[in-house]
């Protein structure tokens, strides 16, 4: 056999001489591979137990998960949804004022003006000055307006919608309030009672 | 009777075991009570699918006590800690991971915390500190098993 074949077949010991495997050996290799891949099993159940021991524990939680994750933002989002989702019946009746206090304040510029209505009808039409916090996107409306909200946290807010039957304004009104606004009313009138009595009207999408 | 060598060795297997065992408890109950804060840590990695997350979230502090309490016993002590190696190693390449993509994060291993690059380093020679001891319990415990039949 050349010795090339020789050296592969076999290892050298650090003394320099030549050892071949030791055949009995082998089996207890076999076995301990085999129980090494046995023991690999078992940490796979273990997990698969885990999983199933975490879901029960998050079932019976105080606050459980979901299923899909979500982010800071999009928790933040569906909170302020939440907020604005609560039927007429349960809202708290937050501070209301008539159409002469509304106008002055329009006029004086010393409240912030928040409009509740879905966009397309701000865009139609709005209060001048107003900015659209619509209740359909209050999630949305909410972060693009976090800068004058932020600079309004302590001056006076306003909010109307379309008037008459409309929620909207007050849904938009107590959930400013649950945000930390202090000093959040609403106008009853609203749009219908503003254009009725031949008020200045703005267009466009001014947000 | 056994000799004076096996005897040390049995008591530092022991010793590795109930460290190893101690950190991972804690480690674990410490997730579950707040596991929002965990996911959001597990979502900073930006390695995991976010569908993904909380499974992780929910699985992994129940999977680390068992590794644990698998670590304690005698008998389970073979696959609480070949659990421990294998986890220690997910860890390990998620911190360096990180690391490499010069993120800045709480890896969420022991509660909360500030992100912080230095707490990191540390985190990843922790992992290599458990990998080895559970390596160590795992060799330890596999080489004690008895000899196949002939």
């Amino acid at each position: 056999m050349p010795n090339s074949d020789l050296n592969s077949r076999n290892c050298r010991t650090s003394a320099g001489s030549i050892a071949t495997p030791d055949p009995a050996r082998l089996p207890q290799a076999r076995s301990l591979a085999w129980q090494i891949v046995r023991d690999l099993g078992g940490v796979a159940i273990l997990a698969i137990a885990s999983l199933a021991a975490g879901l029960v524990i998050n079932r019976f939680s105080l606050s459980p998960l979901p299923i899909v994750y979500q982010t800071p933002e999009q928790r933040f989002d569906a909170e302020l949804t939440t907020l604005v989702a609560a039927p007429p019946f349960k809202i708290a009746p937050a501070a209301t004022v008539g159409l002469d206090e509304f106008r002055s304040a329009v006029a004086s510029k010393s409240a912030l003006i928040l409009d509740a209505r879905p966009s397309l009808f701000f865009e139609q039409g709005h209060v001048p000055g107003a900015l659209n916090l619509a209740r359909d996107d209050f999630a949305q409306d909410y972060r693009q307006l976090s800068l004058p909200l932020k600079a309004a946290t302590d001056k006076p807010i306003i909010v109307y919608c379309a008037g008459g039957e409309c929620h909207d304004s007050r849904l938009v009104a107590n959930a400013l309030l649950s945000l930390g606004f202090s000093n959040v009313s609403v106008f009853t009138g609203g749009w219908d009672a503003w254009s009725a009595a031949g008020m200045p009207a703005s267009t466009g999408s001014v947000r | 009777m056994m000799p004076p060598g096996n005897l040390r060795r049995n008591y530092a297997v022991l010793a590795v075991s109930i460290a190893v065992a101690a950190v991972f408890i804690y480690a674990g109950i410490d997730k579950l009570r707040d596991p929002l804060q965990f996911a959001d840590s597990t979502a900073a990695f930006a390695i995991v699918p976010a569908v993904f997350i909380n499974l992780l979230v929910m699985g992994l502090p129940p999977f680390e006590i068992a590794c644990g309490v698998l670590l304690l016993g005698p008998w389970t002590r073979r696959i609480g800690a070949l659990a421990v190696a294998v986890i220690s190693v997910v860890f390990f390449t998620a911190l360096a991971s990180a690391l490499l993509r010069g993120l800045t994060l709480d890896c969420g291993c022991f509660g909360v915390g500030a992100p912080s690059r230095s707490r990191m380093w540390l985190e990843l020679a922790l992992d290599v500190m458990l990998f080895s001891g559970a390596m160590f319990v795992y060799l330890r415990s596999i080489t004690r098993l008895p000899a196949p039949a002939p």
